[in-house]
């Protein structure tokens, strides 16, 4: 199957400066996958790239396994939204989403509908210009989901929204991907998207740091499992004698680390100790973003 | 390619600068030809009468400013990113803007050589200066002013792609059209007549001095085009988006 989207090898430098280094990643259908890193790690650059807004200084940037350029309705494949500010301040909302739409060959009904989806359709014949960080950025989808489009890419969407908006789009993304549809969506800020995404991709300098599934990634990276039994001091025996490092928790639990839960299950199901609680207790998630960013910073 | 050109147009219609250029061309051309009209008493001439009813080709001036627009506008406030993923082809981006830029061009010169032609004629009668233009030299008036004017509409959209500045493209309309040009065509006529302005200022079949053939004048008009959108077409394909 033709990925829905193909990084192969990227690289992109800028005079001396080299803003992303032999990136590769693809991105399967109904996948919502978050693109992060902190600021200035070559997350837009990436995303220029792959939108023929940027040429790489090598490799390959694919979507629907051509490039950007060559698609041949391109809105109606892929719809994307890279600054906020892309908007000339004195004309409205209404008439910034059809000359998109106009020039793409959408019929002006569409417009009105992605209006109504952002709820915008208010302030749509206000100039741009009175329209508040939040409104912006819903502008920005609305002319993204201008063409219904089958990959939705967007660099922080979430900047200036207030919580609710933040909620809202959260539910917008998971619903849009359910329906089959890829989503990519780049943060600076893990907790941001760590409810939305089922996927992370985690740049760091120009560089990928890790490609992997959210839940995998908590596991893999510092993940520890709480468990609570009448037999606790038996419990820790054992698993100290299989080769766990066990701490001692709150309210009497014992904190695990080197097993997974099955394994601590497992462990006490063949030594028959009884057990009232048994669940992972991951590391933050913002935790292990810092953890890994800033070590490829180093 | 059509749908590139609606959409450029709704671009140009859809903000207040460019009401505000219509405004202009209309205050300085109904200002310029009624008091040249009314004023001067150098109107006995085809050529004098030529040039009062002529006054709306100021309107080229605003043509090649809103063409400028068209194009450095969108580098400005990063709107060409959304237009180069609608259309990611530069020559459809730019050929559908020097299209749309000759439309609104031309609704310029319309307004703006009905208003000389239209006060300029009821000067000359309300003065009783009989007219001197016969029906060929009206007819190459309203085609020299229209035509050029639009065309001055894609002149600006190649300057604009090559100086994506755009108080930068500005001064340099400016400077040209006001200050090179003249100078040139004033020291060196014979290479000074295939300029813009002066390429223009033939097509109407002006009997100035030195001045190029209405038809060469024309062609001249459109290679300065085509030049200047090919040259800014070739400057930022080889680019990236900003």
């Amino acid at each position: 199957m033709t990925p829905v989207v193909l990084a192969e090898s990227l690289t992109k430098r800028f005079g001396s400066v080299t803003a992303v280094q032999d990136l590769s990643f693809e991105l399967d259908p109904g996948t919502v996958t978050g693109f992060l890193g902190p600021n200035g790690a070559g997350k837009t650059t990436t995303l220029r790239m792959l939108l023929g807004l940027a040429v790489p200084s090598s490799g390959r940037a694919m979507v629907f396994g051509t490039s950007y350029a060559r698609l041949d309705d391109p809105l109606r494949r892929v719809g994307a939204v890279l600054e906020a500010t892309d908007f000339h301040p004195g004309r409205s909302g209404r008439n910034h989403l059809r000359t998109l739409s106009r020039a793409a060959g959408i019929p002006d009904a569409r417009v009105e509908e992605v209006l109504r989806l952002v709820e915008l359709d208010v302030a749509a014949d206000r100039r741009v210009k009175g329209y508040s960080l939040g409104m912006r950025q819903r502008l920005g989808l609305a002319s993204a989901l201008l063409g219904d489009p089958d990959l939705l890419i967007l660099d922080e969407p979430a900047n200036g929204l207030d919580p609710e908006g933040v909620r809202w789009l959260r539910d917008f993304l998971r619903a849009y991907a359910a329906g089959g549809r890829t989503v990519l969506v780049s943060s600076h800020v893990l907790a941001e998207v760590a409810q939305t995404v089922d996927h992370v991709l985690i740049v760091a300098n120009g560089r990928l740091v890790i490609e992997s599934p959210l839940a995998e990634l908590t596991n893999r990276v510092g993940g520890s499992v709480r468990v609570r039994s009448p037999q606790a001091a038996k419990l820790q025996g054992a698993l100290e004698h299989a080769g766990a490092t066990v701490t001692a928790g709150e309210d009497g639990a014992l904190v695990v680390n080197g097993f997974t839960t099955e394994q601590v299950g497992e462990l006490a199901a063949a030594d028959a100790i009884v057990l009232h609680e048994l669940t992972r207790a991951g590391a933050s998630l913002e935790q292990i973003f810092l953890e890994l960013t800033s070590g490829a910073g180093s | 390619m059509i749908n590139q050109v609606r959409a450029e147009v709704l671009k140009i219609r859809s903000t207040r600068t460019t009401l505000g250029f219509v405004a202009a061309t209309v205050v300085l051309v109904v200002a310029l030809t009624l008091l040249t009209g009314l004023l001067s008493n150098s109107l006995h001439t085809v050529e004098d009468q030529r040039q009062m009813l002529g006054l709306g080709g100021i309107a080229g001036f605003f043509s090649a400013l809103a063409g400028i627009l068209v194009i450095t506008g969108e580098y400005r406030f990063g709107t060409i990113r959304p237009t180069f993923l609608v259309s990611p082809s530069w020559p459809r981006i730019l050929g559908a803007k020097v299209v749309a830029s000759m439309i609104a061009g031309a609704v310029f010169a319309v307004i703006g050589a009905g208003l000389s032609i239209g006060l300029g004629y009821l000067c000359l009668k309300h003065r009783a200066f009989p007219i001197e233009l016969h029906s060929g030299d009206w007819a190459y008036l309203v085609f020299g002013l229209v035509a050029a004017t639009a065309i001055w509409g894609g002149i600006g959209v190649g300057l604009g792609a090559l100086i994506r500045n755009q108080i930068a493209a500005v001064i340099v309309l400016l400077a040209w059209t006001f200050v090179l040009e003249n100078l040139v065509f004033a020291l060196l006529p014979d290479l000074g007549r295939y300029g813009p302005t002066q390429a223009g200022n033939a097509m109407t079949h002006s009997n100035a001095d030195h001045l190029l053939s209405p038809a060469t004048g024309t062609a001249v008009l459109i290679l300065w085009m085509v030049v200047l959108t090919a040259l800014g077409m070739a400057w930022t394909s080889h680019r990236d988006v900003p």
